[in-house]
């Protein structure tokens, strides 16, 4: 009962582009990673850590050079696989003169629906994606957040098992960020056994949306874990910050915590729930006042981003006054 | 085939929205405008110079047509991306490019006819001596052919490279089919003539489109000559469309 249908199925896929004659350039190295039916998987990472590469080579636009990857048991790229996905690509783009409308009914028509049927589902996907209204506008008057919620509805058309999106959020203002996450989560609701599986380099992205995460960095595979463990393995910590705090608990927080004053009061750190339910506790019970508490992770972001090129750059200092 | 007949049904929308093919079609215009003029000045063999004119323009206008709107059909869905959304569907490589191909192609037979017509109706209002639509009528629809397979080489280039490497690939075989006289007249050396005799097997004769002397001096040709340069027509297409579908069907698409 409890074993997992796994619809992608990665084994130990490597990618090397050709960059020159002799020149290549590794975008994926030995992945292997399952994803299990019906839930929403993320896949985190940095800008050319090899998201988009991972995802074409799902479809079948970019063949592995090591590796092989299924879909629901189908090898990846063939039209009986790709019969069962609906694809967003990063940055979708239409013909400018076509029709929201006629958008719909061509790429449903692609996935082989047609007559009433297919109708019915353009109405559908219109109203879902929120649409109805701009159905009979030219796609070159659609902003940003409206081209990006048709190529939602084109992937959908065929009510896929499998939804794959190429970084859905990125390139949208903050409305429009969230207009896709609750799209991602209302389709998850309404198609409960579709797997999502979708790209991204937010991590708040993940953590709002997904049940499970796998986290790419330069092509390797760093973590593939559900989302709560995520939490565990980076090493999650809570900040708090009080103030009107009594002599006693100050003294023990500074040698306990290594609790410092603040503009906003006491601040210091704890690393457990266990211990913040304590700490929360004590503090209320002896009349202190609780100005924050907030949830930081420091292991994620390294993972994600330890060799920033211009953190310790400085600008050079102009000798004021002149000569 | 269904999937091919949908994707070519968005070419042609796609190219009639084409500012490129609008300058193309006002080039042809133009160039029929001018040798009405000409054929004006000109006493003599008038009807003869403004046919050769119009028929010169109709063929070079549509081999830029060919070649360009190819190029852009492909190259516009490839950096768009939209081309990954089609085939993200189930549908096979071949019959996207074979509906591109076939969007294409219609659109040029009918915008050669068109330019047929129009040569037609001068010839009628201002031409003097005789004039035959057959031939007319003939020299427009090889003019078409000699287009679809320039079409299937620019698309058997453009599937592997970029626009300047295709311009030039598609460009020269059409001149190099129509020198193949020429080529191999000048060629000496033994080795020189089995590489080019190798060579002419998979590049078309072009030649056997011509008839545009013929028509300006309004000679029509047997049908079943007609009939048999169109089939020498598709094998090509059908040669150069084989070979655009392999190459890419093996290639990445990176976009
Ligand atoms: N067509 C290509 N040719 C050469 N290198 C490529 C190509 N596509 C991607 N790459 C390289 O592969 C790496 C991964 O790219 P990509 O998968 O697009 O990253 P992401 O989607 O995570 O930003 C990058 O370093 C990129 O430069
Ligand atoms: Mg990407």
């Amino acid at each position: 009962m409890s074993t997992k249908v796994i619809d992608i199925s990665i084994n130990e896929v490597t990618k090397e582009f050709a960059t020159g004659i002799f020149k290549k350039k590794l975008a994926v190295d030995k992945l292997t990673l399952d994803i299990p039916r019906g839930q929403i998987v993320g896949l985190l990472g940095a800008n050319g850590s090899g998201k988009s590469t991972t995802i074409k080579m799902i479809l079948g636009f970019l063949k592995p050079t090591h590796g092989q990857i299924f879909v629901c048991d189908q090898p990846a790229g063939t039209r009986q696989s790709r019969s069962l996905i609906g694809y967003l690509p990063e940055n979708p783009r239409f013909q400018k003169f076509l029709r929201g409308e006629y958008i719909l009914n061509y790429y449903g028509r692609l996935y082989g629906l047609g007559g009433k049927q297919l109708t019915q589902q353009t109405d559908h996907m219109l109203e879902l994606v929120g649409l109805k209204h701009a159905r009979a506008e030219r796609v070159g008057g659609y902003i940003k957040g409206m081209t990006q919620r048709l190529a939602i509805a084109q992937a959908l058309m065929n009510k896929p098992k499998l939804l794959i999106f190429d970084e859905p959020m990125s390139g949208l203002d903050p409305l429009g960020r969230m207009e896709i996450r609750d799209l991602i989560r209302a389709i998850h609701d309404g198609m409960p056994d579709t797997t999502i599986f979708f790209s991204t380099h937010i991590l708040s992205d993940v953590e709002a949306l997904c049940s499970s995460v796998a986290l790419l960095k330069k092509g390797v595979l760093k973590t593939a874990c559900e989302i709560n463990q995520l939490m565990v393995q980076d090493g999650q910590f809570y900040s708090i910050v009080v103030t009107d705090l009594n002599q006693t608990l100050e003294t023990k927080y500074r040698a306990e915590h290594g609790a410092t004053t603040t503009s906003l009061g006491l601040s210091f750190n704890v690393e457990s729930v266990d211990i913040l339910t304590a700490r929360l506790t004590e503090i209320s019970r002896t009349g202190g006042t609780i100005v924050s508490v907030n949830t930081q992770r420091r292991g994620l972001e390294e993972i994600l981003f330890s060799d920033r090129k211009y953190e310790n750059f400085q600008f050079p200092r102009q000798a004021a006054g002149g000569a | 085939m269904t999937n091919s007949l949908r994707i070519a049904w968005v070419a042609i929308q796609e190219l009639l929205h084409e500012k490129v093919s609008y300058l193309l079609i006002g080039f042809a215009l133009f160039s029929l405008g001018m040798s009405l003029v000409f054929g004006q000045m000109t006493y003599g063999e008038q009807a003869k110079l403004t046919l050769d004119f119009m028929l010169g323009a109709t063929q070079i206008s549509m081999l830029l047509f060919a070649i360009f709107m190819g190029i852009s059909l492909f190259q516009k869905e490839l950096s768009m991306g939209s081309i990954s959304m089609i085939l993200s569907k189930p549908i096979s490589r071949a019959s996207f490019l074979l509906g591109k191909y076939l969007g294409q192609v219609c659109m040029q037979f009918l915008i050669t006819w068109m330019m047929g017509l129009m040569t037609c109706l001068f010839c009628l209002r201002f031409g003097t001596g005789s004039f035959s639509a057959a031939a007319v009528f003939q020299t427009v629809t090889l003019i078409a052919w000699e287009a679809a397979i320039i079409t299937a080489v620019t698309y058997a280039f453009a599937v592997n490279s970029g626009a300047v490497v295709t311009s030039l690939g598609a460009a020269s075989i059409f001149f190099i089919g129509h020198g193949r006289d020429t080529v191999s007249s000048n060629l000496r050396e033994t080795s020189d003539l089995i590489l080019w005799n190798s060579a002419k097997t998979v590049l078309p004769d072009l030649e056997i489109f011509n008839m545009k002397a013929l028509a300006s001096y309004s000679q029509s040709i047997e049908w079943n000559e007609f009939f048999l340069a169109s089939c020498y027509g598709t094998v090509c297409v059908a040669f150069y469309l084989a070979l655009a579908v392999l190459f890419f069907s093996r290639r990445d698409i990176a976009t």
